[in-house]
């Protein structure tokens, strides 16, 4: 118990620590990758809640592919960041900050503990799903049978969605990138 | 890039990266692990290849044409399965008529509409990285 509550801490200041981090910094790359340490850390939150699937995805698509992703994005902005001296707006985003963040804390009074048993999330059909998961569908990863079977139109959702948002990429830069290589061709001759 | 290092560590790493991926795509049913992750660990090999190299040596191994056609296939497979199960007479989306008895029919199902996350996530994001890493933003193209 005491162990777990050193390495939740731990990882909460260090997730503090880089948040601050990347509010200060001005270069562009230690921005990107600053945050896919922060997601890192955020997988590593995601295990010791026992949650590995998500702590599997987050640490492959937050730390891993999004960063190689701003990376090359990277390529097309200025390098740095400008300096801006403190005006009416940061007062604003001051307040705005405050504001919500205290709603958040106040709010977070009323969640239950994590992992008791009278909780919401144990009452509804997590009975169901666990059990059908090992006599009806017979998987062990309850996550799979959940995410493949029990809510297979979300997971439908989700793919199309990918989907959708890779053909809306290609449709807008496809053109130019036919044009480019093209270009790249007949010099290379 | 004309590192030679990273050259002879990325032919080395690049097979198993992509052993990763199918272990973790096929094995989501007992460990950790599915479609999403599996299709990003296998872009990931190929975006490696792809900055190490150039991104026209990985557009050998990886042609656009190939990579659209995966793109849209994985999600097509996602449809069909379902579709199978809504002509043999289930509900859309429910794998119990596919195999022989209902666990089986459900193991066939899953594993099949896992590969179609994994195939459109792997191409989506190898086409996103071939997109930005080409696209020229208004600049002239000098080299």
């Amino acid at each position: 118990m005491i162990g777990e509550i050193i390495i939740n801490a731990f990882l909460v200041t260090l997730m503090l620590t880089i948040a601050i981090f990347i509010i200060n910094t001005r270069k562009v790359i230690s921005t990107i990758l600053l945050t896919g340490t922060y997601s890192l850390v955020a997988a590593l939150m995601f295990v010791s809640l026992d949650a590995v699937d998500v702590a599997f995805t987050e640490a492959s698509v937050g730390a891993g592919i999004s960063t190689i992703l701003f990376l090359a994005a990277l390529s097309y902005l200025p390098k740095e960041e400008k300096e801006e001296k403190f005006n009416v707006k940061h007062i604003y985003a001051i307040c705005t900050c405050t504001i919500v963040a205290g709603l958040l804390i106040w709010a977070s009074y009323d969640l239950p503990l994590v992992g008791q048993l009278e909780n919401p999330v144990h009452q509804n059909l997590a009975q169901d799903f666990i059990e059908g998961s090992r006599n009806h569908i017979g998987i062990p990863n309850v996550v799979t049978s959940i995410l493949a079977s029990y809510r297979g139109y979300d997971t439908f959702g989700e793919t199309v969605v990918i989907y959708t948002a890779g053909i809306a990429v290609l449709v807008l830069l496809y053109d130019e990138v036919s044009k480019t290589s093209k270009i790249n061709k007949e010099k290379n001759k | 890039m004309d590192n030679l290092i990273l050259k002879v560590c990325t032919k080395v790493l690049f097979t198993p990266i992509i052993l990763f991926g199918l272990y973790v795509q096929f094995h989501g049913d007992f460990g950790p692990g599915g479609g999403f992750q599996a299709g990003v660990i296998v872009a990931a090999a190929f975006i490696l290849y792809a900055m190490v190299f150039s991104v026209e040596d990985c557009k050998v191994i990886m042609p656009p044409k190939l990579n659209f056609f995966l793109l849209a296939l994985g999600a097509f497979l996602y449809g069909f399965v379902g579709i199978i199960g809504l002509i043999l007479g289930d509900p859309y989306l429910s794998y119990d008529v596919l195999g022989t008895t209902k666990e089986a029919g459900q193991h066939i199902g899953i594993l099949l509409v896992e590969f179609g996350v994994g195939l459109t996530v792997c191409n989506v994001m190898i086409s996103l990285f071939y997109s930005f890493a080409n696209f020229n933003f208004g600049k002239k193209n000098n080299d």
